[in-house]
């Protein structure tokens, strides 16, 4: 780039002070905000008998038995976290579908000329992202317990569905709005009806936001704690819920506790890594591109 | 922008012969936009003016889920919430907590940005190892801090006692400390995202205004204040509204890591509501607070679609 160009040609003491102080500060920051992630990889696979070592045990064989532990039902341990990560998955995967479903026509008709109030509407659906989730979950409490659905999928899905949506439709409407329009006019004239123009010549080009935006959902509602806590029991409890309660379950056995984390966050980590761009710019409705 | 230029076609001027693989024939009108929204909107509205408006109802109720039928209270509910020493505390910790978290994370995510924005692969690298803690689950997040802070067996305890921190110090038992372990566990986990937003914005500023000013002979300190800042202001603003509204739904750090304790020194609103409405049941009371809450939040709404409506179309919004 130009900047090391200009960089080189003349470095002022100042420029070069603030330059050193700058990479120190990230590199300081990078080490440190890596200590908790090292905890938990390195603990998750400690023998039992060194996991509580004080001070703590940096040279060890490494072993899977605090996963096997925490995976299978056991002792203390009846449903096995493997259950709680299906549902997470469940629930994740239900969630940013139907997520997607409602999105897209709505995405859609955002997008259209014709439609007079896309203006107010786009800016009421982008309104409801200020909503606090812990105002709707007494009433959602309430509901679904009158209407049988306590710890059911369905009463994640659904929720979780609706508070993604504002992201999900603003980043569908900002890539419709950016294909070229003259695509649609030429559907138009030759009598192409809104679905057909909507499902022939809009959807294939709107594929890769699409993945965008559900990878997105699902990184959302698979970290979701407060619904999932307050809505499940057993049944369809999640990964994040499940994580809090294994405090009780073993004591402090940090094994199994960092195991189980890890097992949660993993997948999570690894989406992030690889779409790392996409996700910051779609958490930020596609404001940053 | 020479999209308005052309005519938008409404509907076809005239229709020509179906295709020969046609479907079966269509309605003459082109369907209707509503008939795109419809399923959207009933459900978003389900989850958002439903429970508000449930909420706006039970707030001048007494209603308790296990205590029978309930009756009209008037304005008892909020009453109590405005004048209630507890749930005023409540609110503002909340208030405190966010301005805190989003100016120190802003600050941090800034001084980041700035080393990490010239395109190298060393930065490359350092942006993806940076984005490591905003993965993590946060309540996965929020447990592993809690073992850290252990005050028997934890890394930071240990490792702080070289720095003259007594042994087997609970840093969460102490109200200022167990705050500061809450700001820290915030910042650790999100300034990676203001960060990124940020070098996103300086790395797609134009070059020519900073290179006009290097060459005018300008001092770093002068090029940042007169030529970076002011053109970043846009990004900045966008990683401050959507970062205060995300801080003002904080709930999973708050609930693992304290519990809103010691006593209710680190209980925000959500953790108010959440105890109050759903663990001793008085749904009066919490919906009350809810509508406060939902009032204070609606006045951020304008600032979100200012940021985000313009820099998202703004052919539009002009």
């Amino acid at each position: 780039m130009s900047q090391s160009g200009i960089r080189t040609s003349k470095v002022s003491p100042g420029a070069l002070t603030l330059w050193l102080a700058g990479r120190t500060w990230l590199w300081l920051w990078l080490v440190i905000s890596m200590v908790p992630i090292v905890f938990m990889l390195i603990t998750s696979i400690k023998p039992t008998a060194l996991a509580n070592d004080i001070p703590p045990a940096w040279i060890f064989t490494p072993t899977l038995e605090n996963y096997a532990a925490v995976l299978l039902p056991g002792a203390g341990n009846s449903e096995g976290f493997a259950n709680l990560l299906l549902n997470s998955a469940i629930v994740s995967l239900g969630s940013t579908a139907l997520a997607l479903i409602l999105a897209v026509p709505a995405a859609y008709a955002l997008s259209m000329r014709s439609f007079r109030a896309r203006k107010g509407l786009s800016n009421w659906i982008l309104s409801t992202y200020m909503f606090p989730p812990i105002v709707a979950v007494v009433p959602i409490f309430l509901i679904v317990g009158r209407l049988g659905l306590m710890d059911t999928y369905i009463a994640l899905i659904i929720p979780y569905a609706a508070f993604n949506l504002p992201i999900v439709v603003w980043i569908l409407r900002s890539s419709i709005i950016q294909l070229p329009y003259e695509l649609q006019e030429a559907a138009m004239v030759d009598g192409a009806s809104s679905w057909t123009i909507l499902t022939r010549v809009i959807w294939p080009l709107l594929v890769p936001s699409a993945a965008t935006a559900a990878v997105l959902t699902i990184v959302l509602t698979w970290n979701e704690f407060l619904f999932a806590l307050t809505l499940t029991r057993s049944g369809a409890k999640t990964a994040p819920v499940g994580l809090q309660q294994f405090t009780g379950l073993y004591g402090t056995d940090w094994g199994n506790i960092t195991a189980a984390a890890t097992l949660t966050a993993a997948p999570i980590l690894v989406l992030m890594v690889l779409l790392r761009r996409q996700m910051v710019s779609g958490l930020a409705f596609g404001a940053i591109k | 922008m020479t999209r308005t230029l052309a005519p938008s076609v409404e509907r076809p001027v005239q229709r020509i012969d179906p295709p020969a693989r046609s479907r079966p024939p269509r309605p003459r009108k082109r369907s209707s936009p509503w008939f795109y929204m419809a399923p959207s909107l009933i459900v978003l509205g389900a989850l958002t003016i439903g429970p508000a408006i449930f909420v706006l109802y039970s707030a001048f109720r007494n209603d308790r889920v296990l205590g029978g039928a309930g009756k009209f209270v008037g304005f008892d509910n909020f009453i109590t919430a405005l004048t209630n020493p507890s749930t005023q505390h409540s609110f503002l910790v909340t208030i405190a907590f966010v301005v805190v978290v989003v100016a120190l994370e802003l600050a941090a995510g800034f001084a980041l940005a700035l080393p990490l924005s010239g395109q190298t692969r060393a930065n490359r690298f350092g942006a993806a190892i940076m984005l490591l803690p905003f993965a993590v689950t946060p309540a996965a997040a929020a447990i592993v801090f809690k073992q850290l802070l252990n005050p028997n067996f934890g890394w930071i305890g240990y490792y702080l006692g070289f720095l003259g921190l007594p042994e087997g110090t609970d840093l969460l038992s102490d109200p200022t400390t167990a705050w500061l372990m809450l700001v820290i566990l915030d910042m650790w986990q999100w300034t990676p995202f203001i960060a990124l937003i940020l070098m996103a914005g300086l790395q797609s500023l134009p070059l020519e205004p900073r290179e006009a000013a290097m060459v005018d002979g300008a001092s770093s300190a002068q090029m940042f204040w007169h030529i970076t800042l002011p053109q970043m202001l846009p990004f900045l603003s966008i990683a401050v509204v959507l970062r205060a509204i995300q801080a003002f739904k904080t709930f999973d750090s708050f609930k693992i890591l304290t519990g809103g304790g010691p006593g209710d020194s680190t209980e925000i609103i959500n953790l108010g509501i959440y105890r109050i409405g759903l663990q001793t049941f008085n749904v009066g009371l919490a919906c009350a607070l809810g509508v406060i809450f939902l009032v204070l939040l609606s006045l951020l709404i304008p600032l979100l679609q200012r940021v985000i409506g313009r820099r998202a179309d703004p052919e539009e919004m002009s």
